[in-house]
């Protein structure tokens, strides 16, 4: 029933069209613009053409930083989606006191990274870190008994917040450490929207928990699943909190990521045209994974609805 | 599908088919291991923090590091969190986020349900596209426009709003953007705002009411769990948001939690039972706003992971 005037509908969505406009669409536009050109913001901008680009693709940060942008995605995304499925599957069940471990796994998803990060700074801290003091202990206990048989482990503590690698190990662990309870979250939910009498009926057949894990929860579960998936793709390219806070980017840029190197080149080098360059470039990223995703969605993808 | 959790408990798979109760418990057994696992990976960043806030300068570089803190039970307990209060300013770090994150709520819960009304409830042209366009945006981290949007800022809205204070260095960049843009909530607002029965718009048509009326007297009132959803979850991630307090404020009494926190990084390096204590003052009232009102943050996200 229609019931309204031809206009009403777009006054409705006119503040979120506008905000859309201003600070979506309009700056996606402008960082195109922006990008062929030399910008200190201070002075004027200066038309330089492809230079930034050509800039960008010959310099050894930037794909270092790229790089480090696809290993996070690549580390994260299946990570915090299976560990997210594992803990939901625990917390799936009938057992007591199951409702204080969902809401104590979901807790580091409402709490400031910022905060958490401090924390795990200090956890990772070289010299007085848990961490390197548990290692170091483990590692001399093994010592100790392996010693008399001639073998030694030289272990020095690695510096978790700026030597490659683990400066983007530790970062990655933070990261799945702080989302992890939201992907659980979503599954849990996916899983209790799947109806129990297609169970019922696999376990009537014969199936056992393992068969009837993959052969009827999971295929039920994918339209879930690749809703995850694409939610963790697009938390894969947040990292700029988590870097700020922890390493920020660590030695020489070596565990920097996109998000943070935007940040840097045009807030702290004041190159607003060589960051949008850079901004592109992860615009492009991004839509190449969402449309390979979307695509690739109807090979594994369940389609029935229930 | 809305699934409230506890709903579906009853519906959930019986865990065991009855094959005899040694591996029923030896199940059991191995649940609670892996749960306690998760729980400590889980707990334990917090424990420590929380633990570290009650140490003085000294025992915190003891090694090997004591679980214990030397200041527990003594007279000198607190001396962490009065001093991060009173003398780093973190009441005032707090109030400033606590103001922002509220209108930043209040803004969302507006325009989304607005814009959320609209594209549940009528057809016009041009509706699907603008949908898509919202969402499709969502995909990109704030870093993708945080250039021009800070060049707008500093180059035409700062001018502009001059007489009312300018744009940098207040708390406008920080409440303006995510006021009136939300992805999220729109999708939020639109999916709740289609399980609403045509019936109840029809009769009110009937009865003569604009659509504006249809809106604020109905669906409004029958929207109140995921509005509360809403507020909540915009107003947690605007308490935790970092680059726009770094770029645009200036002045130490503007300063957020999140990025007073950095600062005072910045500044007390090493004071890690400091550090550790401003962190707790963060998020003390986020796990507070999270405890009361678990249920509503853990449906909203149970309901668009479903319908996503």
């Amino acid at each position: 029933m229609r019931h309204h005037a031809r206009l009403t509908p777009y006054l409705f969505i006119a503040p979120m069209i506008v905000g859309l406009l201003i600070f979506r669409i309009g700056p996606i536009i402008a960082s195109v613009v922006i990008s062929f050109t030399e910008w200190n913001i201070i002075s004027d901008p200066e038309w330089i053409g492809l230079r930034n680009y050509m800039e960008l693709f010959t310099d050894d940060t930037f794909w270092r930083v790229f790089s480090n942008t696809i290993y996070f995605v690549v580390f994260y995304v299946p990570f915090s989606m299976a560990l997210g499925l594992l803990m939901a599957l625990l917390v799936n069940q009938k057992l007591k006191g199951i409702a204080f471990f969902r809401g104590l796994y979901f807790m580091p998803y409402v709490t400031s990274m910022v905060a958490v990060a401090i924390a795990w700074n200090w956890i990772f801290s070289r010299r007085f870190g848990l961490l390197n003091w548990g290692l170091g202990s483990l590692v001399d206990a093994i010592n100790a008994v392996i010693s008399p048989f001639d073998l030694i482990i030289n272990w020095d503590s690695p510096a978790w917040l700026s030597n490659y690698p683990y400066v983007l190990a530790s970062i990655i662990i933070v990261s799945v450490w702080k989302t992890v309870g939201f992907q659980m979250m979503v599954f849990l939910a996916g899983l209790q929207g799947i109806p129990k009498t297609f169970i019922e009926a696999a376990r009537i057949d014969g199936a056992n928990r393992w068969q009837i894990f993959w052969r009827v929860t999971l295929p039920l579960l994918s339209p879930v699943t690749f809703f995850v998936l694409i939610i963790s793709i697009i938390d894969a390219f947040k990292t700029f909190e988590v870097t700020f806070t922890m390493t920020q980017g660590g030695r020489l840029s070596s565990g920097s990521t996109l998000a943070y190197d935007i940040y840097q080149n045009a807030f702290q080098y004041n190159r607003m045209g060589y960051g949008s360059a850079m901004a592109l470039v992860l615009v492009v990223m991004i839509t190449a994974l969402t449309i390979i995703n979307f695509v690739g969605r109807r090979r594994w993808v369940t389609q029935e609805t229930y | 599908m809305d699934v409230s959790l506890s709903q579906a408990e009853r519906s959930e798979v019986p865990v065991v088919t009855g094959s005899g109760g040694n591996w029923r418990g030896l199940l059991t057994a191995a649940n609670y291991l892996l749960l306690t696992f998760f729980a400590v990976f889980t707990a334990f960043p917090f424990v420590w923090m929380v633990i570290t806030s009650f140490k003085s300068g000294n025992a915190i570089f003891e090694l090997p590091p004591s679980f214990i803190p030397d200041k527990f039970g003594q007279p000198d307990m607190f001396d962490n969190y009065i001093a991060v209060l009173t003398r780093h300013n973190f009441i005032r770090y707090t109030l400033n986020s606590f103001f922002i994150s509220f209108m930043t709520g209040v803004g969302q819960v507006v325009t989304a349900s607005l814009a959320g009304f609209a594209f549940a409830r009528m057809s016009f042209p041009g509706r699907n596209i603008l949908f898509g366009l919202l969402l499709f945006t969502a995909f990109f981290p704030v870093e993708v426009t945080i250039i021009p949007e800070f060049l707008l800022g500093a180059r035409i809205l700062d001018p502009l709003l001059t007489p009312i204070g300018g744009w940098m260095n207040t708390f406008l960049p920080l409440i303006v953007p995510s006021f009136m843009v939300g992805s999220f909530g729109t999708f939020l607002m639109r999916e709740f705002f289609s399980t609403i029965p045509k019936e109840l718009e029809e009769a009110a048509v009937i009865d003569g009411a604009t659509t504006f009326q249809i809106y604020w007297r109905i669906f409004l009132p029958l929207s109140r769990p995921a509005m509360t959803t809403l507020f909540l979850l915009s107003f947690i991630n605007n308490w935790n948001e970092l680059l726009r307090p770094v770029l645009y404020i200036r002045s130490r009494e503007l300063q957020t939690v999140t990025m007073g926190l950095t600062t005072f990084q910045g500044e007390f390096e090493s004071d890690w039972n400091l550090l550790l204590t401003g962190s707790v003052i963060a998020i003390v009232p986020l796990l507070i706003v999270y405890v009361v009102m678990q249920r509503y943050i853990v449906e909203g996200i149970a309901t668009t992971g479903l319908k996503g």
